[in-house]
Order: C-alpha cells, then sequence, then structure tokens
C-alpha cells in the first residue's frame, strides 16, 4: 500500500471527520489521557510524600527495607505495567482502526480519480455503519 | 598531574583500545552505508524496535546516570534514588504523547513536526535553537564529566581525556552517521547492562542473596555521614525536589537526542515498541543502582567517601575494585578497568547522539530549509551535517577544556533538561493538538521557554553562593531548579503569542498534521526491503 504518492490529492478534513478516524483518536485519548494523569499524580505524589513525609517514606516495613522504597519500586512497576498495556492496546485496538483509517483515504483517492479528478466531498456514513 | 600519563592504569587502557577498535570499525562499516541524508541522520530508517530500544537506553543513561546515581545512593542513600524514579518514568511522556507521533509527522529533527502547520523559517529557527541550546548544555556537561571521570579512572590528563573522547566522537558521527551512533549506542546498553548485572551479582553474593540484608548493612555503614534510608538527605526543599520531578518527566519528552532516535525505525509500531525495550532496560538498570549504591555503602562505609570523591562518581569504580579482590589485586584491577572502560563507552555514546541530534539542527533546519530555503541537493545537505558536526564538536570540546572543571556538570544537566522541558516540550505537544496554534506563538513559546530557564537558574542560588553560602542574587527566589515556573511559563507564551497574534491558517494544515500523525497517512517510508510491504487490511463494507 503506497500512499506517498497519491498523498496530495487525499482531502485531510475528510478523512479526519471519518468515523473510523474519530473512532481511533477518540478510543486513544480514552486511553491515553487518564493514563497520563495517572501515572503524573502517582510519580509527584511520590515525589511530594518524600518532601513533605519523610519519617513516613523512612517507616520500615521489614528491617531496612522502607516504605519510600517500596512506592519507589511502585513506580517501575507502574511504568512497564503502563507501557506493555499500551502497546498490547495499540496492536489490538488501536492498529486495525488506523488502518481503516488509511484505507479509507487510500480508496476515496481511487475514487477521485476514477471520476477524472473530481473533486467532490465524500461522506461514507452509510458505508461504515454496516461495517 | 602535570605530567599526562602518570599512573596509566594500563588494563584499562587495553580494553578502551578493545572498545574503541570495534566502534572504528563499525563506523568503517556505516560510512559506506551513509549516503543520502535520510541515511545520515535516520539511519536509513532500517533499524528495528528492539535495536532502537538497545539505541535509546545507550543514547539516555549517560555516566550520570552510571555512576552519578550509584554515588549519590552511597553518599545520601534514598535520595540519589529519586533521580532514577524520574528518569524512567518520564518514558511514559514519550510513548504516550511523541514516540509514534514523532515518527508519522516527521522526517529527520524536532523542527520537522513544527515546520510541518507553522511558517517554515521562524518554526525552524525557533526549534533548532531549543535544540541546539539542550544539546550544548548537555554535551559540555558530558564532557567535562567524561575528562574528569577518565583521568580519575584511568590516569590520562583531563585536558587529553576531552580531545580523545572528542576525536572518537566525531569520528563515529562524521563518518558513520546515525548507524555507527546507533551501533555505538547498542554496544553501550549491552556493556553498561553486562557490567551493571555483573556487579548486582557480586553485592547480592556477599550478603548472602538476601536484597534485604543488603539495605541492613547499608544502614549500619551510614556512621556520621549523610546516608539515610529516608528520604531529605540530599534534597531538604521539597518544592524543589518537585520542580526537579517535573523537568525530569516532562523534559525527556523534549531531548532532541531522544526523539530522533524515533526517525531511524520502519514505522510507528516500531517507534512504540522500542519504547517498551528502552523501559525494560533503563528500568531494571536504575534498580540495579540501588545494589551498586548500597552495595559501595555497605562495604565501603563511610571510610570511602573521600576516595569516592566530586558527587560519589567513583563509588561505583571503588565498589567493583573492592568486589574484585581489592587493589593491588588482579582481580580488583581487572575490574576497575571494566568498569572504567563501560563509562568511557557510555560517554561516548551519549555525546555522539548529542552531536548528531545538534548537527541535523545546524544543516536541515538552519542551512537547507532557513539559508537555502529547500534548494540544496541532498548531496550539500549531508556535506554540511558533516561540517556541522565537526565545528559544533570542536566547539564542545573547547569549552570544556577552556571552562575546566569549575563547570558544574549537574547544574547544566539540570539546565538542558529545564530547557527540554519548557521551551521544547511545550510547543511540540501545542503543535500536535492544538488547531488554532500558530507560528507566533511557537516562537515566543519557545524563545521564553528557554531564556526563563536559563535566567532562573543563572540566579539561582547553585550559581550566587550569598555571604552565608545560600540564598540566589534576590534573596526571595532560592529555587535550585526552574521547571515549576519556566514550565509554565513556557506553556503560557505559547498561548499568549497565539491569541495575540492575527496570524491565521494554521488551522488548515492542522488537520493534515493531525491526521498524518494519528494514523501515519504519508509519513516518512522505510527504504523497500522484503518483508516489510504491509499487506492492505481487507475492510468490510
Amino acid at each position: 500500500m503506497s500512499v506517498s504518492s497519491p498523498r496530495e490529492r487525499i482531502d485531510w478534513e475528510a478523512v479526519e471527520r471519518a468515523p473510523e478516524f474519530q473512532e481511533l483518536v477518540t478510543r486513544r485519548r480514552r486511553f491515553v489521557l487518564p493514563a497520563t494523569i495517572f501515572f503524573l499524580a502517582w510519580y509527584l505524589g511520590f515525589v511530594l510524600l518524600a518532601g513533605y513525609a519523610p519519617d513516613f517514606m523512612g517507616e520500615s516495613i521489614y528491617q531496612g527495607f522502607t516504605v519510600g522504597y517500596l512506592l519507589a519500586l511502585t513506580q517501575f512497576v507502574m511504568v512497564w505495567v503502563l507501557a506493555a498495556w499500551y502497546i498490547r492496546k495499540s496492536d489490538r485496538e488501536f492498529d486495525p482502526l488506523r488502518e481503516a483509517a488509511k484505507a479509507q483515504a487510500v480508496r476515496d483517492v481511487a475514487g477521485q480519480r476514477a471520476e477524472g479528478g473530481a473533486r467532490f466531498e465524500r461522506r461514507n456514513d452509510e458505508e461504515v455503519h454496516d461495517a | 598531574m602535570s605530567i599526562p600519563f602518570a599512573k596509566v592504569n594500563v588494563e584499562a587502557v587495553c580494553i578502551f583500545a578493545l572498545v574503541v577498535g570495534i566502534t572504528l570499525a563499525i563506523t568503517y562499516w556505516a560510512s559506506k552505508r551513509t549516503h543520502s541524508a535520510t541515511d545520515f541522520w535516520a539511519a536509513g530508517r532500517g533499524i528495528t524496535g528492539a535495536q532502537n530500544g538497545f539505541a535509546i537506553a545507550g543514547d539516555y543513561m549517560s555516566a550520570a546516570s552510571f555512576l552519578g546515581i550509584a554515588g549519590l545512593i552511597y553518599l545520601y542513600g534514598f535520595d540519589g534514588f529519586l533521580y532514577s524514579v524520574g528518569f524512567l518514568v518520564a518514558f511514559l511522556t514519550v510513548l504516550f504523547l511523541f514516540a509514534e507521533r514523532m515518527r508519522n509527522a516527521g522526517k529527520y529533527t524536532i523542527a520537522d513536526v513544527l515546520a510541518f502547520r507553522l511558517r517554515e523559517r521562524p518554526a525552524r529557527v525557533a526549534a533548532a535553537t531549543g535544540t541546539l541550546c539542550v544539546a550544548a548544555f548537555y554535551l559540555i556537561a558530558q564532557m567535562v564529566g567524561a575528562g574528569a571521570l577518565i583521568q580519575a579512572l584511568v590516569g590520562i590528563d583531563y585536558n587529553l581525556a576531552i580531545v580523545l573522547t572528542g576525536l572518537f566522537m566525531l569520528t563515529y558521527v562524521v563518518f558513520g552517521g546515525m548507524i555507527a551512533t546507533t551501533w555505538v549506542q547498542i554496544i553501550k546498553a549491552v556493556m553498561l547492562m553486562a557490567g551493571a548485572v555483573g556487579l548486582t551479582i557480586l553485592v547480592l553474593n556477599k550478603v548472602g542473596w538476601n536484597p534485604v540484608e543488603l539495605f541492613n548493612r547499608a544502614e549500619e555503614q551510614a556512621g556520621d555521614g549523610t546516608f539515610s534510608l529516608a528520604p531529605g538527605a540530599l534534597y531538604s526543599t521539597p518544592i524543589d525536589t518537585v520542580s526537579l520531578g517535573l523537568a525530569l518527566v516532562l523534559g525527556t519528552a523534549g531531548l532532541p537526542h531522544i526523539l530522533m532516535r524515533f526517525f531511524t525505525v520502519p514505522d510507528a509500531k516500531a517507534a512504540r515498541g522500542s519504547v517498551l525495550w528502552a523501559v525494560c532496560l533503563i528500568g531494571v538498570f536504575y534498580i540495579m543502582t540501588t545494589a551498586l549504591g548500597f552495595g559501595a555503602r555497605a562495604f565501603l562505609g563511610q571510610g570511602g567517601v573521600e576516595a569516592a570523591g566530586a558527587g560519589g562518581n567513583l563509588a561505583a569504580p571503588n565498589l567493583a575494585q573492592f568486589l574484585g579482590g581489592g587493589a593491588g589485586t588482579f582481580g580488583g584491577d581487572a575490574l576497575l578497568a571494566i568498569i572504567a572502560a563501560i563509562a568511557f563507552a557510555t560517554i561516548l555514546a551519549v555525546v555522539a547522539g548529542l552531536v548528531i541530534s545538534a548537527s541535523g539542527a545546524v544543516a536541515h533546519d538552519l542551512w537547507s530549509n532557513v539559508v537555502r530555503k529547500g534548494k540544496d541537493s541532498e548531496h550539500e545537505e549531508v556535506l554540511v551535517a558533516r561540517i556541522a558536526a565537526l565545528g559544533i564538536g570542536i566547539v564542545a570540546i573547547l569549552i570544556a577544556i577552556g571552562g575546566g572543571k569549575n563547570l558544574n556538570v549537574s547544574f547544566m544537566v539540570g539546565l538542558a533538561f529545564a530547557v527540554a522541558a519548557s521551551a521544547n516540550f511545550p510547543a511540540l505537544l501545542l503543535a500536535l493538538s492544538w488547531p488554532r496554534f500558530n507560528t507566533v506563538g511557537a516562537v515566543t513559546g519557545v524563545f521564553v521557554g528557554a531564556f526563563s530557564s536559563i535566567f532562573l537558574v543563572l540566579i539561582s542560588p547553585k550559581v550566587w553562593p550569598g555571604p552565608d553560602g545560600e540564598g540566589g542574587l534576590f534573596g526571595f527566589y532560592d529555587l535550585a531548579n526552574p521547571g515549576i515556573i519556566s514550565i509554565p511559563l513556557g506553556f503560557l507564551a505559547c498561548w499568549a503569542g497565539t491569541m495575540l497574534s492575527t496570524e491565521h491558517g494554521n488551522e488548515r494544515s492542522f488537520h493534515e498534521l493531525y491526521v498524518r500523525s494519528e494514523t501515519g497517512l504519508g509519513a516518512e517510508e522505510a527504504p523497500p526491503a522484503p518483508g516489510r510491504a504491509r499487506e492492505e487490511e481487507p475492510v468490510t463494507a
């Protein structure tokens, strides 16, 4: 699938309005926004605790192993889990939508070419609803 | 110290020579494959996700992460570890906000993304300024650190060490471009991980494979020093700690040499995959820095503080020597030499990445697109890139030698992250997500972000020790890390510049950038390779 040649003819705003694209950005945002807020809050909360509650952070859980160190380890786990989760969601959920949006755009360009390059706006709502 | 070769560590020099020999062979091989601008800056977009993950780790983990953080943990305990956490968490910002969209929308530099929808010349000048500020501060910090470390570890004179580092760095970049840089970074990442794993195993072996026992022994050895398992030993003003944390977490997503790595992979899928590899490597490494720092505390104790030098940088090498059997034994000297060689490889990989990103800003952004307005040939662009890399490298060597050991390394690195977070990050994020954003907003944002970070650092207590040893130029301002003020200022300036100008017509190009960055339509393609052609997805309609 080569999209670099017809890209000048792609109607970007039409692709943006297409349901596949809207679905893609909505779903991606629904994951990325809460995840970003969560990791920033968890990290800054950790830093604030280290700053304002050093005694609590220095408390021992088991001998020399402290609350602060446990919370620090949760940051590492958080990074790995969120990163792996995002990659998994991308592979299974976002990429198919992305390919659908791209295929739609390429078909639109092909359609224009078939009609002698006549420019018109195509809404593919019907087509996509039963997809 | 006036004699260049006093007390040279011969074993270390031999291992250095081996590392340098391998990397130079790779550079020769890479130079045969570097013809086009895409080869030079983006390694022909032929790096796989896993390779790029190792290269990102190699590009990111500087000698400051390796020796610096192990040293801080040795000296201050828990607070030293706070740094590591911020450095790792930062990659979530990179993954969620930029990795794929950079690959989809850019070509060689972060300026490509801004220039796509804004007026090209001012946008490129702004982005190149941001890139060059970050690269300059970071590069000089690395060079000064390299000189001091190599002098201490190998016994080569400070100035000679900087010149050697600079020469190898320039050889990789000028002749081998991004292909050589990438492989130097991959080799370094493998060496660094192997070294850290080896030392961690030796440390754990000494405490009966019980990590908690390591914590206990470290605490017993705290002595009358600053070491503590509780926070507060290093960062005593919480607001400053938060400010530093913000700059680390957002600044990484504005580091040009890290973002540039995403242009070297074939597509966005490989770009996001490379971040997963990178966070696994970097995360495991930073957890191991605890073993090194606590190990140094447990076995070297408070008595080792003086030998660990400024910032505890030599704690890890001294620990390696101890674990190998102590000074003067074969095992001790061999381990010390290996750690010294790893530190050297670490520095080379980071400075090469910085120089190639700076060369992109000078040659691709400023020369090709601003001075020559895109009328130069690709041959000229690559030639200018090589000349630019050479010039940047020589200037960095001269500043590192001229400024000498008086330049405070951690302050320069802090400045690099502050500028990246306050100047580059807001402009990139808004260009990709705010339809109304325009050229005036980007230019004011980048300049206000950069200047406010630099200004706030210049008036900070680190630069102006008052009569009582603390307090900045102005008594009321005592933050050492400017992020908490300069990052909001950068965003505010982007917003104000956009709203106050009458510039129009950017919303149309926003739609194109938005669609392209989210889907990869029209993205720079990797050269055709067998098996890379994707089958068209059948869409049921």
